[in-house]
């Protein structure tokens, strides 16, 4: 079943029929005639207008064929009703994946889009807040559609009400169905600006070595091992076809591992000025291939590096609880 | 629904097919419109496009020059008509508007409005004609309107193809039709305009409401239909197919008018051979309706079904001198049966002589010739056959382009040129009558009228258009055809046969049966049908469809509620209809489905987690003898349906098909 029972009163239903207000719907949703909704464009509008003035204009003149036309071309525009119709039934949607991002960035939601056995033109996908994504499949295929919306403060992003509308064959009509799938993103806290270096190493490295880290020379290439981070793959080899490897640099690489710790933190900082300068010291510490654990109130990572253990730190960053939830 | 602020700019291809959309609508008016105003704004539309305009251009159009060609527009067209709140002065402005419109437009909303216009425009050609023709030629513009529509739609795209959307509006407009057709027949018709008289005067070639030398020679060079007649009895013979129209009885010495007065009469019945036949008038916007010499009874609405003599409401009245008058000027195609005694002659109503003697200055040697021959003859009838003889005798000239008379007309005519038309001998012999004291009027009409042979029904054109006298004796009116005595052929044969060699003659009016002639007929015939079927479904006729069907007098509710059922029988109908054309895409997907049915039923089903090559080796195991054909047809249905596009070909469909056909019956495949 693509949605979920609804409960609650029957105006909570309602709402939740009509507006699809809550994410009620479970994957995949094939649009039916009790989604979609269809009313004239605004050139809707002005076309019928001008068709209720050719109507006049033939029963004050008795114009035989002016009522012809006029009723063709009515016939035209209901029409033109159905096809907006039939370009939204049984077009089925389903969630895909939710991308993760750092505050004050950009998210991309992913939705998959099948026709069904209909060619679909014209499909505007539109996720609140987002720009719309105009979409045409071929009969029998499944697409990928790419919601980008604003990420806009660190936590869970729901994607929200999704709106699947057309206004094709001839504009007249707008069509559209609402999905509400429980898809949500992970924002990551916004890394601080200018934050101050990396705390020191425990084990006593040279902090005038991690210093000039950013100065390293590349000293040699080694096998590629999962995990290592994508700017240090030597890509040329990559596309050498030669196989896989990671660049070594000399002088920088492994100021030591660093204890990232929200405890030990300057005690004035603000909750989200603390998670900020985690998240910050995290890309720091993964540029500079160091090794470093994150502690926080009631998670705790051990020392890792790589890409797996840059996304749990900031997972783990995104989903601290909020104290004081605005 | 958004609507963005910044307009998105018109493309190439949008721009392209607006054009042809604006050409498609103002194409039609070309022949009922001004030249100068169809040439102006059919070139506003090409300059669009040929020049390139960009947004300084079009900017400084936009603030000075379009709002002043549209002022110089529309003053110039109320200097052509003499005045400009009228309809016809209102369709040219609207021509040239889309013009300048289509010159400016930037954005999809103008393209939109545009779109509007022109539908809009596109209709209005038929204030000047409802043929079949008319209805062709306003196809174009309706499936542009699609087009335009659907290309503006996608503003994105600024290469987006126009051609695949002619084929897209034009199903839609078929899908429509059924709905258009129901809307067509049962959308009420009105009685009465809605405002205004619908017709514009001079619009109409037609008989006139007086007649002066050289009007109803005008008419004779038209070959314009006047009104077409189904005889239910046989038709006159041609000396008796006089159309009594307009009668004029006051005379100022050049021109004959009708009486400041119009008594209402009744009909006189007079006795003789009666016709009961059918007109179908084309609209002249006149009061009068036609019948022949002299109507025995009001014009009915033609209803077939009626017993003979059933009282249905008259569509006009009769006055005192036996014209049939509508209630309502003739502005759409009308019907009527009559029923008519073809005699020459009817009773006067009480004394209407003083009304018919009336005598205007001037023509002081008519007057004087017509008393000294009545001095000489014994009666009033011996002295009609004297001038009846006159005329014959002396060397008058039928003919279309007599010679233009200032002063006297009348004698300039009868003793000087002697050349002249119908109204030159109608309206002398009528003075002639009156000078000798025999009361006398002239009568306007047709005269003739051909058979159609192709569609069994008469066609009066307007070169039938014919003028004759009536004469007071005995206190009755008698017909008194001048024209009969100069030109007999002219009543027997019609104009073409009367009027000397070398003269214009219209086209249809010509004797000779060519094979053009023959063609244009057979249109004629065509054109009788759709203005009978079409043109001609009024209120009347709508009235008989209703009862027909089972609808008269049925609340609008019940309309209403037949309209909604079949819109969404229609509705359904659409979507159903292009469900049946998609599943032909798959015809694999059901050929292979047959297959496993008919294995299934031979006891070997295909497991959901399947797929087809592994169930035809199961299959395959099951039936050795038919291994390869179950395998084939496995291995085609798996590369049609997953294999590469170009794979999918109507002849691997084929071979599919015959495949699968060609699999033993499950009842066989049990039996092995």
């Amino acid at each position: 079943m693509a949605t979920l029972p609804l409960t609650g009163s029957w105006i909570t239903q309602a709402r939740q029929r009509f507006w699809r207000l809550a994410p009620g719907d479970r994957e995949p949703v094939t649009l039916r005639h009790r989604r979609i909704y269809i009313l004239p464009t605004r050139r809707g509008l002005a076309l019928i207008a001008t068709l209720v003035i050719m109507l006049l204009t033939s029963m004050n003149y008795a114009l035989s064929l002016g009522y012809a036309m006029t009723f063709l071309a009515s016939g035209m525009v209901a029409a033109a009703l159905l096809a907006t119709f039939r370009n939204l039934a049984g077009l089925a949607s389903s969630p895909v994946a939710a991308g993760e991002a750092f505050a004050g960035g950009d998210v991309t939601f992913t939705l998959a889009l099948a026709s069904g056995q209909r060619e679909r033109i014209g499909i505007i996908v539109t996720a609140s807040g987002g720009a719309p994504a105009i979409v045409d499949l071929p009969a029998d295929a499944t697409r990928p559609v790419m919601l980008t919306v604003a990420a806009r403060r660190r936590g869970a992003q729901p994607l929200g009400r999704v709106t699947l509308s057309t206004d094709f064959p001839l504009g007249l009509w707008r069509g559209w169905a609402y999905v509400h799938f429980p898809l949500a993103a992970c924002i990551y806290p916004a890394p601080e600006s200018a934050a101050p270096p990396l705390p020191a190493s425990r084990l006593g490295i040279d902090p005038q070595r991690a210093a000039r880290a950013a100065d390293a020379e590349l000293g040699g290439l080694r096998a590629y091992e999962r995990g290592d981070p994508h700017n240090r793959i030597a890509w040329k080899a990559v596309a050498r076809g030669a196989g896989w490897y990671t660049k070594q640099f000399e002088g920088g690489a492994g100021g030591g591992a660093v204890d990232l710790d929200w405890s030990e933190l300057p005690p004035m900082l603000d909750e989200e000025l603390r998670l900020s300068r985690l998240t910050a010291w995290v890309l720091a510490a993964e540029r500079e291939t160091r090794a470093f654990a994150l502690r926080l109130p009631g998670t705790e990572l051990p020392h890792g590096q790589g890409a797996g253990h840059r996304r749990a730190a900031l997972v783990a960053l995104a989903s601290f609880p909020r104290m004081n939830p605005a | 629904m958004k609507e963005n602020t910044a307009p998105t700019p018109l493309t190439r291809t949008q721009l392209g097919v607006l054009a042809a959309l604006l050409l498609c609508a103002q194409m039609p008016l070309w022949a009922h419109i001004d030249r100068w105003i169809s040439v102006v704004g059919t070139a506003l539309v090409i300059a669009r496009l040929v020049f390139p305009f960009d947004r300084s251009n079009l900017r400084n159009l936009r603030r000075w020059l379009l709002p002043g060609f549209a002022l110089a527009a529309a003053i110039g067209i109320r200097v052509e008509y003499g005045y400009f709140l009228a309809r016809d002065p209102c369709v040219a402005f609207l021509y040239v508007l889309v013009g300048i419109k289509f010159l400016e437009a930037r954005g999809t909303r103008d393209g939109a409005l545009l779109v509007c216009l022109a539908l809009f425009l596109a209709l209005t050609q038929f204030f000047y004609a409802q043929t079949l023709l008319a209805a062709v030629a306003a196809m174009p513009a309706l499936l542009a309107t699609g087009i335009a529509l659907a290309v503006l739609r996608t503003s994105a795209a600024a290469s987006e193809p126009w051609r695949p959307h002619v084929r897209a509006t034009a199903r839609l407009i078929l899908q429509g039709v059924p709905i258009a057709a129901l809307l067509f027949v049962l959308f009420p018709r009105l009685a009465a305009p809605l405002w205004g008289s619908p017709l514009e005067s001079g619009a109409r070639t037609g008989l006139s409401e007086s007649m002066s030398p050289g009007s109803i020679s005008d008419l004779s060079l038209s070959d314009e239909v006047a009104f077409r007649v189904e005889f239910s009895s046989a038709p006159p013979p041609p000396s008796q197919r006089y159309w009594r129209g307009p009668v004029f009885a006051r005379f100022d010495g050049a021109t004959w008018r009708p009486l400041y007065k119009l008594r209402s009469g009744q009909f006189v019945p007079p006795s003789g051979r009666a016709a009961d036949y059918t007109v179908t008038m084309e609209p002249h916007g006149k009061l009068w309706l036609f019948a022949l010499e002299h109507p025995t009874g009001p014009p009915h609405a033609p209803n077939p079904d009626a017993p003979a003599g059933a009282a249905t409401e008259a569509l006009a009245i009769v006055t005192y001198d036996q014209q049939l008058l509508a209630k309502a000027p003739i502005t759409q195609a009308v019907r009527y049966t009559v029923r008519s005694a073809t005699v020459d002659t009817f009773a006067a109503l009480g004394n209407d002589a003083s009304d018919n003697l009336q005598l205007p200055h001037g023509n002081p040697r008519t007057i004087e010739f017509a008393r000294d021959l009545r001095a000489r003859s014994a009666s009033d009838r011996a002295y009609i056959t004297a001038v009846l003889d006159w005329f014959r005798t002396e060397s008058f000239v039928y003919t279309l382009s007599p010679d233009l008379l200032d002063r006297d007309p009348v004698d300039g005519f009868l003793f000087d040129t002697h050349r002249g038309f119908c109204e030159h001998f109608a309206g002398a012999f009528a003075l002639l009558m009156r000078a000798a004291g025999i009361p006398s009027r002239v009568v306007t009409g047709y005269q003739g009228g051909e058979m159609n042979p192709t569609g069994e029904y008469m066609i009066v054109r307007q070169s039938d258009a014919h003028a004759w006298a009536e004469a007071l004796l005995d206190g009755k009116w008698q017909r008194i055809d001048p024209t009969a005595a100069v030109a007999p052929s002219r009543i027997e044969r019609g104009i073409g046969a009367a009027l000397p060699a070398g003269e214009r003659i219209p086209y249809l009016a010509r004797i000779e049966m060519t094979w053009l002639k023959s063609l244009r007929l057979h249109w004629d015939s065509v054109n009788y049908h759709w203005q009978r079927g079409f043109v001609g479904f009024n209120l009347e006729r709508q009235h008989d469809f209703l009862r027909d069907i089972g609808l008269k007098g049925a609340p609008p509710w019940r309309i209403v509620a037949l309209l909604a059922a079949a819109a969404f029988i229609w509705g359904i109908s659409v979507l159903g209809f292009s469900r049946l054309r998609r599943s032909r895409d798959d015809a694999e997907v059901a050929l292979w489905r047959r297959a496993c049915r008919k294995l299934a039923r031979a006891g070997l089903e295909r497991r959901p987690d399947e797929g087809p090559l592994a169930y035809a080796d199961r299959a395959a195991v099951r039936w050795p003898a038919v291994a390869a054909l179950i395998k084939a047809i496995a291995e085609r249905y798996a590369l049609l349906r997953y294999g590469p596009a170009a794979a999918r070909t109507e002849e691997s469909v084929a071979q599919l098909r015959a495949s699968v056909s060609s699999l033993p019956p499950a009842r066989e495949l049990r039996a092995t």
